[in-house]
């Protein structure tokens, strides 16, 4: 089957409850390319499971509209909504929802008892069969999901996902009840599957890590709007705003929020006890902004460590993260940290911190 | 170590206390069902045996068998019915979005407060009026009434507890509302909707006060009353037949809550919680 594409169009969606209105989406528009796996990353209730489910047909959408391929699911505006079924989409959900009176086999085949014209026993069998050999499960297709363990039955419920053989396959952090370990390991077989499936696919995760590897493309969302879309090394390089540079990334990016100010040839930030200054090609950056409020961010991997007082920040390391390969310093402010990534931990503890010009982020200041 | 020692004792103590409590009388009516002369027990010169029994079993004049099948047949209906409204009923309630979706439980149970002495004079004169009086149907109407709140409130915590995600996972399955329910749902809340059937059930049996009011004879007279009533033969207190007959009918009910004691109890705690 050809892979489809994805639209949502200025998608809002907006709960009522004795708490009185939420609104989970504002004017929300994504597109998944045919056979692309998309990420929806954000922090919890940015709404991107709300999302999920206006593509999946478990809600209505307030406004705006969804569109498979070539054909409209759901309109607002029109009044119209078709079912989850008749989208053809399928779902694998973060407690994986197995019935749980239902063998492993049966689980797997209940999308296919369902189907019109409802294709013979055999038939199922034989798909249900597939789809587990698939997810190397065959084994298990005669137990009940209580006598599974986490990843058996997270690729139980791939399987009953991709037995249907949907035009689009929807994952709600699929992978978080698993431990580390698994989560590494399923993480690359989806990956797998899904390109050799060919289907298109959104995934929602609140975790970077997952987006960051999984995705052809990620959309980070916020407060249940777009932030950002782009491919992962897109959203990595050159993120669109501060939350986006801060939520992409581990350990996250470090930000400096201050008023810039020119002095003779260097530029000085302040930001509250800290102060930085900058010469060279970053100060001629900076310079544009001068008298401005902005907001600098530089990656912990993107800091050198040089001699007190010849950086752009001298700090006094307070605790060493030992990674193996790499170690993490810190320097515990009152109310933040600022983390370096660096090859060994230096000697001294007092240290200067050198940003590198090409890799520094600035976005301008949120207010006063 | 004295402490725990203390403690330990305290508790078996404490439970062997309530164990007589409750069993002793229960011990009482077994013992004197046994005795040929129920008067002479205590002076230790009864002879024992199963005359009761046989007496209570075989006298026609008595009904015990009569009034048993009424009670089983009055119990049996009404928890099927209640049994089948209140899951439906329960899985709308905790499933389905509609307006004044807190107030049904809220209001059935408002009914199941209704002292049954306050209103069984006017259904004594409608189901008069009905020709009903004197039949199952007499019993087994207000029961429902009386016993679906019972129902509901179980069911709904059961169906609560079920996580929507399989609702959900059904429906992107291609299964609709009632499919969902019949394949999903419900087999998934089959051991709530059974407790909820086994308690009613033995509610039903014990009632009185309506099968006191609204029954007449053999014909449709419950067991509790029939027992209260009983005239014995020969125009004395007829203890012996009397605690015969209630162990008789109370071995049933003992039974189902040992058999199937999980489903009891999880139905019990389960409409501890919410209600």
């Amino acid at each position: 089957m050809e892979p489809v594409a994805l639209r949502c169009e200025r998608l809002s969606k907006t709960f009522f409850s004795l708490r009185g209105r939420v609104e989970a989406l504002r004017q929300v528009t994504l597109r998944a390319e045919p056979g692309e796996l998309l990420v929806l990353l954000g922090p919890s209730g940015c709404g991107k499971s709300t999302l999920l489910n206006l593509v999946a047909g478990l809600e209505k959408p307030t406004a705006g509209r969804v569109v498979l391929g070539e054909r409209t699911v759901a309109d607002a505006e029109a009044r119209a909504f078709a079912s989850p079924f008749e989208r053809d989409v399928a779902m694998v959900f973060q407690s994986y929802a197995l019935y749980p009176h239902m063998t492993v086999g049966q689980n797997i085949a209940f999308p296919l008892t369902n189907l019109r014209p409802r294709p013979g026993r055999e038939e199922r069998d034989r798909r249900a069969r597939e789809a587990a050999r698939l997810l190397r499960i065959e084994e298990l297709l005669d137990r009940k999901p209580a006598e599974l363990s986490g990843g058996q039955r997270q690729r139980v419920a791939i399987g009953r996902a991709i037995v249907r053989q949907p035009r689009v396959f929807l994952l709600d952090e699929p992978l978080s009840n698993l431990d580390a370990q698994l989560r590494t390991e399923m993480r690359a077989q989806l990956k797998d599957l899904q390109r050799r499936l060919g289907v298109t696919a959104v995934y929602v995760t609140h975790d970077q890590t997952e987006a960051m590897t999984l995705g052809d493309r990620i959309a980070v969302l916020r407060a249940g709007t777009v932030q950002q879309v782009g491919t992962p090394m897109d959203i990595y390089d050159h993120p669109a705003n501060p939350f986006v540079a801060r939520f992409v990334g581990s350990p996250p990016m470090n930000l400096f929020e201050g008023p810039v100010e020119a002095r003779g040839d260097g530029v000085r930030l302040r930001d509250g006890e800290l102060a930085l200054t900058f010469a060279g090609p970053l100060a001629e950056r900076l310079r544009a902004h001068a008298g401005q409020h902005v907001v600098l961010g530089v990656r912990p991997e993107h800091i050198d460590l040089v001699a007190p007082g010849r950086g752009n920040l001298d700090v006094t390391v307070d605790v060493v993260e030992n990674l193996g390969s790499t170690c993490l310093l810190c320097a515990l402010f009152e109310e933040r940290q600022i983390v370096v990534q660096a090859e060994a931990p230096p000697e001294e503890k007092r240290v200067g911190l050198r940003f590198r010009a090409e890799r520094v982020h600035v976005f301008a200041g949120e207010g006063g | 170590m004295r402490e725990d020692a203390l403690r330990c004792a305290l508790i078996i103590a404490g439970s062997v206390g309530l164990l007589v409590f409750a069993l002793a009388p229960v011990a009482w009516m077994a013992w004197i069902s046994f005795a040929d002369r129920p008067d002479l027990v205590v002076q230790g010169e009864a002879a024992y045996g199963l005359g009761n029994y046989v007496d209570v079993l075989t006298e026609e004049e008595l009904h015990f068998l009569d009034y048993f099948r009424n009670s089983l047949v009055i119990s049996l209906v009404t928890a099927l019915a209640v049994t089948a409204s209140a899951s439906l009923a329960g899985y709308a309630v905790s499933r389905l979005r509609f307006r004044g979706r807190v107030l049904v439980p809220l209001a059935v149970l408002a009914v199941s407060m209704f002292p049954p002495i306050s209103i069984v004079g006017y259904l004594h004169r409608i189901f008069s009026q009905a020709g009903l009086l004197n039949t199952h149907l007499a019993l087994i109407l207000p029961y429902i009434a009386f016993t679906v709140p019972l129902g509901l409130w179980i069911n709904m915590s059961y169906f609560a507890q079920i996580p929507r995600d399989l609702d959900r996972a059904a429906m992107i399955d291609g299964a609709g509302r009632l499919r969902t329910l019949t394949h999903v749902v419900l087999p998934v809340a089959l051991p709530g909707i059974f407790s909820s059937f086994l308690l009613v059930l033995i509610a039903c049996f014990n009632k009185f006060l309506f099968a006191l009011m609204l029954t007449v004879d053999y014909r449709a007279r419950t067991l509790s009353v029939g027992i209260a009533m009983f005239q014995g033969l020969h125009g004395e207190m007829p203890w012996g037949s009397l605690m015969a007959a209630s162990v008789l009918t109370c071995a049933p009910l003992v039974a189902l809550t040992l058999l199937f004691q999980r489903y009891v109890v999880q139905g019990l705690s389960a409409g501890a919680l919410k209600g």
